[in-house]
């Protein structure tokens, strides 16, 4: 993993102010999303999050090259 | 290397019953704050609308008062006694204060309560459905304000006895820098005495005489503004304690060090200088008071953002610096090297950043003219939720689990818990401040139990109001459960007698210290005088324009005591006249 279990779970915490001020923000550029929408992009972060925090770390070999 | 307890076991004792009480009084307020989100958005409602001027009252009350005074007064004993390693000089003063507060708390707590079940018995009405700002003309019942006044005593009490401690080490001491920790008590406490004089002077000098039916009736823009005296630097009476927090245990646990304590030493200073003189802010759009006086305050107000800032940088670059004692490296990677696994650093920092977003929100309130905007509105709770509501209660229960271990030798239960606890309160902050920032800005009041009106809406601009309803249930919901959690690992860890902690009370040397510090932070003569006379510059005019324009007592009512109100009256008057002919 490339954070801890804990520090992957602020960075997901940090994920819902985010999408949550997302809304607001993209309706001054007339980009108005649902609230499902914004769920739904809350969750392509997050899932994007794990995938990036659950692969190994640059310097260390991945378990299927080993 | 031992803990608090080891060193100090009746001190321990003390900062336990204050922090219980605290807890006692969160447990409350959070009850309450769930009861009047559910209601206000009408998901639930168990109760007639009139009484959720009781629920808003015991909420307010109860945490901004209570929860955060009695937690600061632990916090406090346990800073003075560890930086100047002795104990109080007298446990019987110790005592004396935590009993005035406990007795002036149960008193405005039993009147507050009393909302719910009508009329006592011998005693009759009680109710003190005044909210937290007991604006006259509401009125309570007097013992309501005997309760506020016994409280605050207390803490006047509480800090004769960390200066007395002080003042005997000084003696023992009398070359040495008073150490940070103390430092910082001292200079708040300063600030404390002096913005509760003008709560004192309200409470007992005009609403109370009022309430008990010795004088007719009261001049609301005063009292008003006496209480804003006060009002604002509450605010930091709540906010140094976290700063403090901050300061002293982030870069510990961090596994650093306090990036500058001279720095450290400005901030208070500079907290002691200017929480006081800003309370007009909070009267914008009160009629009565010139708006010149008004955009004095808010120049005062905005010389506040500096100590502010001066601490997210000295706080941050300690972090920083424990980071990378710990091997973080990177412009931003060193964040993941950061203690994420320890619930007071991560309850901590994510208050620390919430506090930013405050920051920000509380720039709209001190100007002037965007304030007219906001003002009265939901913003104004959605700005102090996360204030109060997330930099300085998340600070503290986070600190709780530092403290508590450090104050009974027990273990913290369960750290994984404990971490979900304050990120999931970090969340349902997000999700409620959010949505009460957005309703304040389209105009929805705050302070009522009915916000919606037959035939007019709310154009919520983005989404509908139901989603912003339903955004701050599940916010409040949240933190509902999070506060659920926290008392379940208090709990769990009072009672974790079995295990042995062992973590050393010990605070690390900052990397710059006391003696890069020149020596006139350490006059608090100094800064004291200047904090009354800066008091003095900001409240001395618009005060004097207030009485001369509507009397002491209100306009046509004569005081209960002639004699030394008519001196009193009659020389601010004079002076009144004076003042407002030079300013015309």
């Amino acid at each position: 993993m490339r954070v801890s279990k804990a520090g992957l779970m602020v960075l997901l915490a940090f994920v819902v102010p985010l999408t949550v001020e997302l809304r607001t923000v993209l309706a001054w550029f007339n980009v108005e999303l649902t609230v499902l929408e914004s769920v739904l992009v809350g969750l392509a972060v997050i899932a994007a999050i794990v995938v990036w925090a659950t692969r190994p770390p640059k310097d260390e070999p991945s378990a299927a090259s080993q | 290397m031992s803990t608090y307890v080891d060193n100090f076991p009746e001190e321990a004792a003390i900062v336990r019953k204050a922090f219980y009480t605290s807890f006692v009084f969160l447990a409350l307020g959070g009850v309450f704050g769930l009861i009047q989100t559910l209601h206000r958005t009408d998901f639930l409602r168990f109760m007639d609308s009139a009484d959720y001027y009781t629920v808003l009252t015991a909420h307010g009350v109860f945490l901004v008062i209570a929860f955060t005074i009695f937690f600061l007064v632990g916090v406090f004993t346990w800073a003075v006694t560890t930086s100047l390693d002795r104990g109080l000089e007298d446990l019987r003063l110790t005592k004396l204060w935590f009993g005035l507060m406990s007795a002036g708390g149960l008193a405005a707590a039993i009147t507050i309560l009393s909302g719910f079940v009508g009329d006592a018995p011998i005693l009759g009405a009680l109710d003190a459905d005044v909210l937290f700002t007991f604006y006259t003309p509401l009125e309570a019942h007097p013992l309501f304000y005997i309760g506020l006044v016994v409280f605050v005593i207390g803490t006047w009490v509480a800090g004769a006895d960390w200066i007395r401690t002080w003042w005997s080490w000084r003696k023992d001491n009398p070359n040495e820098r008073i150490p940070l920790p103390t430092f910082m008590v001292i200079t708040t406490m300063i600030m404390w005495y002096i913005a509760t004089l003008g709560v004192a002077i309200a409470i007992i000098v005009f609403i109370l005489p009022w309430s008990l039916g010795l004088v007719e009736s009261v001049n609301p823009l005063l009292t008003r503004t006496l209480f804003w005296y006060f009002g604002h630097p509450v605010v930091y009476f709540w906010l140094m304690p976290a700063y403090m927090m901050w300061y002293l245990l982030l870069p510990k646990l961090a596994g650093g060090r306090l990036f500058s304590d001279p720095l450290a030493r400005v901030v208070f200073v500079l907290f002691l200088l200017l929480s006081t003189p800003v309370g007009i802010h909070h009267q914008y759009l009160d009629p009565g008071i010139s708006e010149g006086f008004k955009f004095i305050a808010m120049t005062n107000t905005m010389f506040l953002l500096l100590p502010s800032f001066l601490t997210a940088f000295t706080v941050v670059a300690s972090m920083e610096h424990g980071a990378r004692q710990n091997g973080g490296t990177g412009y931003l990677s060193w964040l993941g090297a950061l203690p994420w696994r320890d619930p007071a650093f991560t309850g901590m920092a994510l208050a620390g950043l919430m506090f930013a977003a405050g920051g920000f929100s509380g720039m709209v309130n001190a100007g002037m003219n965007i304030n007219y905007l906001v003002h009265n509105s939901l913003w104004v709770p959605g700005h102090f939720h996360l204030t109060v509501g997330t930099a300085v209660a998340l600070t503290f229960m986070a600190g709780a689990y530092w403290f508590l271990p450090q104050l009974t030798g027990n273990k913290l239960w369960s750290r994984p818990l404990a971490v979900g606890q304050t990120v999931i309160w970090f969340i349902g902050m997000s999700f409620m401040s959010n949505a009460m920032h957005r309703a304040g800005l389209i105009g929805m009041p705050r302070r009522t139990a009915e916000p919606q009106y037959e035939n007019f809406g709310f154009d919520a601009g983005v989404g509908s109001v139901a989603e912003l309803d339903a955004q701050i249930a599940l916010g409040g919901a949240l933190l509902t459960v999070s506060l659920l959690l926290f008392f379940v690992v208090i709990a769990m860890t009072a009672f974790n007698g079995d295990s042995d902690y062992t973590e050393s009370n010990s605070i690390p040397t900052p990397l710059s210290g006391p003696e890069d510090a020149p020596q006139v932070l350490d006059n608090l003569k100094l800064w004291t005088i200047l904090a009354i006379v800066l008091v003095i510059i900001a409240y001395s005019l618009p005060l004097a324009s207030i009485i001369d324009g509507r009397g002491l007592f209100g306009p046509g009512i004569e005081p209960f005591d002639p004699i030394p109100f008519s001196v009193v009256s009659t020389t601010l008057e004079l002076t009144a006249e004076h003042v407002t002919g030079v300013i015309r």
